[in-house]
C-alpha cells in the first residue's frame, strides 16, 4: 500500500508465543495427519510395542520426525492451554505462577521424551 | 399492538439477585423499544431506571439487550423484535441499578490506549491544518464512527472471561489513531496493544462485528492492528 510506514515495536513474549502458535500450527498439519494415518490407521495401535518402535526408530529419519512432532505438538498444546487459562485467572501473580508451572511440566515432559528419542530402544535381555 | 416487556430489575438496596419483572404496554410497530421503556417509566413504574440522551443513535448511552443481542434502545423498532421483548443490562460490567450498569471498567480501558491525536512534529507553516490525502483518511475511516456505546466490548466472550482484556471498544479507537498518517505516537498505542491483555485475548469470535450499532468491521479493525503489530507496519 502507499504511504506505509514503519514503527519500532519491541518483540515481548506474546508476541513469540503468538507467532509460534501460527507456525507451529502449519507445521502440525502435516505432520499430525500423517503420524495419525500411518499409526492408527495403516499401522494400527494395537500392534505398536517396543519390537515396532525399535524397528522405527532404527531409521534415524522417524527420529527427526518424532522429534519435531513433539517439540511442535507438545510445545503447541501448553501454550494454548496457557491461552485458555490466562482468560480465567484474574490475579497477575497467579498468571505468573501458572505460567512458570506449565514451562516446567512442559521441558519435563519434552526432556523425557528427547532422552527417549536420543536413546532409542534398549530391548530387555531375555 | 400489545407488547409484553420483560425487565431485568436489579435495586441494590432492596434485592440480593436481580429478577424479571414483566409489563404489558400499548406499542406501535414503529415505535422503538426506548419508547417503551420511557412509556413504563413514565406511566407504570417510576422507578425503571435506563441511561438514555441523544435518542437518535448518537450518544451511545442506551446500549442494553435486547432479545439477547446488544442493541441501542432507541435504534430497535418493535417490528425488528417481535412482540415477546426482553431487556436486560449489558453483561460483564457491574450492574448498579436495572438497566444501567458501571461504564468505569470500560472507559479505564479506553484511556489506555491513549484515544486522542499526538503528534511531535511541528506546525505546520502557514500554521493551519496537517494535510492528509483521501486515501490517507480512508484508511482508519470505519473506526471513526465509534460512540463508546460498549455493545461490542460486552458483547466479547473473552472480556466476560476476563474484564482485565481491553476488549474491541478500546482497540477500535486504537485503530482510529494507529493508522492516523498524522499521528506519531504510533508506536506507543501498539506496544500497549502487544501486551498479554491487548489483542492477543481477541478469539476473532466476531460477536463484536455482529453487536456495533454503527456496522463498524471491528473484528477486521483488531486483526489489523495484530498485523501492524507482527509487521511493523502501518
Ligand atoms: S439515546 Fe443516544 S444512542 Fe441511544
Amino acid at each position: 500500500m502507499s504511504g506505509q510506514r514503519s514503527v519500532k515495536i519491541k518483540p515481548n513474549y506474546e508476541v513469540i508465543a503468538w507467532k509460534w502458535m501460527r507456525y507451529t500450527a502449519i507445521a502440525l498439519i502435516p505432520l499430525a495427519w500423517f503420524h495419525m494415518i500411518l499409526q492408527d490407521v495403516l499401522v494400527g495401535v494395537h500392534r505398536i510395542d517396543l519390537n515396532y518402535v525399535q524397528v522405527r526408530w532404527a531409521f534415524w529419519g522417524w527420529r527427526v520426525y518424532d522429534f519435531f512432532l513433539l517439540a511442535f505438538a507438545f510445545a503447541h498444546g501448553v501454550n494454548g492451554l496457557r491461552q485458555v487459562l490466562m482468560d480465567y485467572i484474574h490475579s497477575e501473580k497467579a498468571r505468573i505462577w501458572v505460567s512458570w508451572g506449565l514451562l516446567v511440566f512442559w521441558l519435563v515432559i519434552s526432556l523425557i521424551g528427547a532422552f527417549a528419542i536420543i536413546g532409542g530402544v534398549r530391548m530387555p535381555s531375555s | 399492538m400489545l407488547v409484553t416487556v420483560k425487565i431485568l430489575r436489579y435495586n441494590p438496596e432492596k434485592d440480593a439477585q436481580p429478577s424479571y419483572q414483566t409489563f404489558q404496554v400499548e406499542a406501535e410497530e414503529t415505535d422503538r423499544v426506548l419508547d417503551l421503556l420511557e412509556k413504563i417509566k413514565g406511566e407504570q413504574d417510576g422507578s425503571l431506571s435506563f441511561r438514555r440522551s441523544c435518542g437518535h443513535g448518537i450518544c451511545g448511552s442506551d446500549a442494553m439487550r435486547i432479545n439477547g443481542m446488544n442493541r441501542l434502545a432507541c435504534k430497535t423498532l418493535v417490528r425488528d423484535v417481535g412482540d415477546q421483548i426482553t431487556v436486560e443490562p449489558l453483561l460483564g460490567l457491574p450492574k448498579i441499578k436495572d438497566l444501567i450498569v458501571d461504564m468505569k471498567p470500560f472507559f479505564d480501558h479506553y484511556r489506555r490506549v491513549m484515544p486522542y491525536f499526538i503528534s511531535d512534529l511541528p506546525v505546520p507553516e502557514d500554521g493551519r491544518e496537517r494535510l492528509q490525502s483521501p486515501e490517507e483518511r480512508l484508511r482508519f475511516d470505519d473506526t471513526t464512527k465509534c460512540i463508546l456505546c460498549a455493545c461490542c466490548t460486552t458483547s466479547c466472550p473473552s472480556f466476560w472471561a476476563n474484564d482485565q482484556y481491553y476488549g474491541p471498544a478500546a482497540i477500535v479507537n486504537a485503530h482510529r489513531f494507529i493508522f492516523d498518517s498524522r499521528d506519531t505516537a504510533t508506536a506507543e498505542r501498539l506496544q500497549i496493544l502487544a501486551e498479554e491483555m491487548g489483542v492477543w485475548r481477541c478469539r476473532t469470535a466476531f460477536n463484536c462485528t455482529e453487536a456495533c450499532p454503527r456496522e463498524i468491521q471491528i473484528t477486521k479493525a483488531i486483526a489489523e492492528v495484530k498485523q501492524a503489530i507482527l509487521s511493523g507496519k502501518v
